[in-house]
């Protein structure tokens, strides 16, 4: 029963965390790979949840979408940005 | 004050107990965060007034009285009926997600807040959405989001002093996350726990404000920048970037970003009160003169908006060069030198 019930988040942050990292390589805006990125992460961290790994979850969004996230975009500053792309 | 309490008695034992159904509490959960929502409503009115006192003006007088109670709904309701603009070169997924990512952040921190811990029938219990036994490290990972709020509005307005304030942003937050954290660790280090709950308790016999003088003004420095209040606001600096990420909102989508800042105000008051000020626990000496631990909580915060409010009418904003410097050159060295201090004590006490 709990297996059923637990099926359903896990299929949402499933779905989620594919796009996502699908999208980090199919787009054309690096700063939206950049924050396709970051939410791969945090599904991440719904999976730990999902696991009842609390600690690990928090841990995940603290190190990767807090600090390595904001790298990344500390990175995609510092790139030219391409007008021509459409 | 015991009918107060014995409603706050009920009220804990829904919240704590598991005779309810997971949507009850759900639903009660929500209301703690209206209440929240509802300081957030206090201290922009508080701000208005007190700075008008200050600087010998009388500050909103019109709707509502006198004392122009009303103000802020009339506000809202300006800010309702404005039209929405989205400019035409923005990208408009991170314009329009910037608000909501913002507020998303603020409303995440509320659920590990406690209120008080009441003692009832014979258990401990948390006035708490939820009880977590790392709490306070769970709020400094979900604080961070708010980072990505204001550099999608930068980026996403495709203007000039948007993107600024987005790069000035993340330039900043990464100094000054660091100090942030390294206080909570020493807090935890002298607590001996994450959970928010038992750093107050640990606070029962003396507030981490005397035991550890140094962290404290170190932890509120770094607050008031993490907070992007006067004088870190560099990121909506108006004389400079013209309010910075905020350019191009208009209507809602900016009463939104602005109410999430202040949300963030409050949420940040709440963490000082909790960590460094003693929480529920009464005064030093006098102890608890026999009022519920709830009010404690309350007066304290309305205490420390007071004083971000007097900051930003007393200082002037700083460069944003000067505040790397303070981030990175002071702040740090006196963050880990608290933390050696702590641990040192924190052995000794123990």
């Amino acid at each position: 029963m709990t297996l059923d019930l637990q099926i359903i988040p896990f299929a949402i942050i499933s779905i989620i965390m594919i796009g996502s990292s699908i999208m980090v390589v199919k787009s054309k805006e690096v700063v939206h790979s950049a924050f396709h990125c970051v939410i791969a992460m945090m599904s991440a961290a719904g999976f730990y949840v999902l696991l009842s790994a609390q600690f690990v979850a928090v841990v995940q969004i603290l190190v990767y979408v807090g600090a390595i996230g904001v790298m990344i975009l500390f990175a995609v500053m510092l790139t030219t940005r391409n007008e021509e792309v459409e | 004050m015991a009918i107060f309490e014995t409603i706050m008695n009920y009220l804990v034992i829904i919240f704590a107990s598991n005779q309810f159904a997971p949507w009850i509490r759900g639903v009660l959960g929500g209301l703690v965060i209206g209440a929240v929502f509802g300081g957030a409503l206090v201290m922009v009115y508080l701000e208005r007034k007190f700075l008008g006192d200050m600087q010998s003006r009388i500050g909103p007088n019109r709707v509502g009285g006198r004392f122009g109670v009303l103000q802020l709904i009339a506000d809202a309701i300006k800010l309702f009926t404005k039209e929405d603009i989205i400019p035409a070169k923005a990208d408009k997924w991170l314009f329009v997600g910037a608000p909501i990512v913002a507020l998303t952040s603020g409303f995440l921190m509320v659920a590990v807040i406690p209120f008080d811990y009441l003692y009832i029938n014979g258990n401990y219990y948390a006035v708490a959405v939820s009880r977590m036994d790392i709490s306070i490290l769970y709020l400094e990972a979900v604080s961070g989001l708010a980072i990505f709020a204001t550099f999608m509005a930068g980026w996403g307005s495709s203007s000039k002093y948007s993107v600024l304030a987005g790069f000035r942003n993340v330039a900043k937050m990464i100094g000054y996350e660091v100090p942030l954290g390294i206080c909570i660790i020493s807090v935890a280090v002298m607590a001996h726990s994450l959970d928010i709950v038992e750093i107050v308790e640990a606070q029962s016999s003396i507030w981490f404000i005397i035991a550890q003088p140094l962290g404290f003004v170190v932890f509120f420095i770094a607050l008031l920048a993490d907070v992007g209040r006067i004088p870190f606001d560099q990121t909506e600096a108006e004389e400079e970037l013209i309010a910075g990420w905020a350019t191009e909102y208009s209507g809602m989508r900016w009463g939104l970003a602005f109410f999430a800042e202040y949300l963030h105000a409050v949420v940040g008051s709440f963490i000082v009160t909790l960590i460094f000020l003693g929480g529920w626990n009464g005064l030093p000496i006098v102890g608890n003169l026999y009022i519920p631990g709830i009010f404690w909580v309350i007066a304290k915060v309305i205490i420390v908006m007071m004083l971000f409010i007097w900051i930003r009418a007393a200082l002037p904003r700083y460069r944003i060069d000067q505040v790397i410097d303070i981030g990175w050159k002071v702040l740090i060295p006196l963050a880990l030198l608290n933390l050696v201090w702590s641990t040192i004590i924190g052995l000794i006490w123990t």
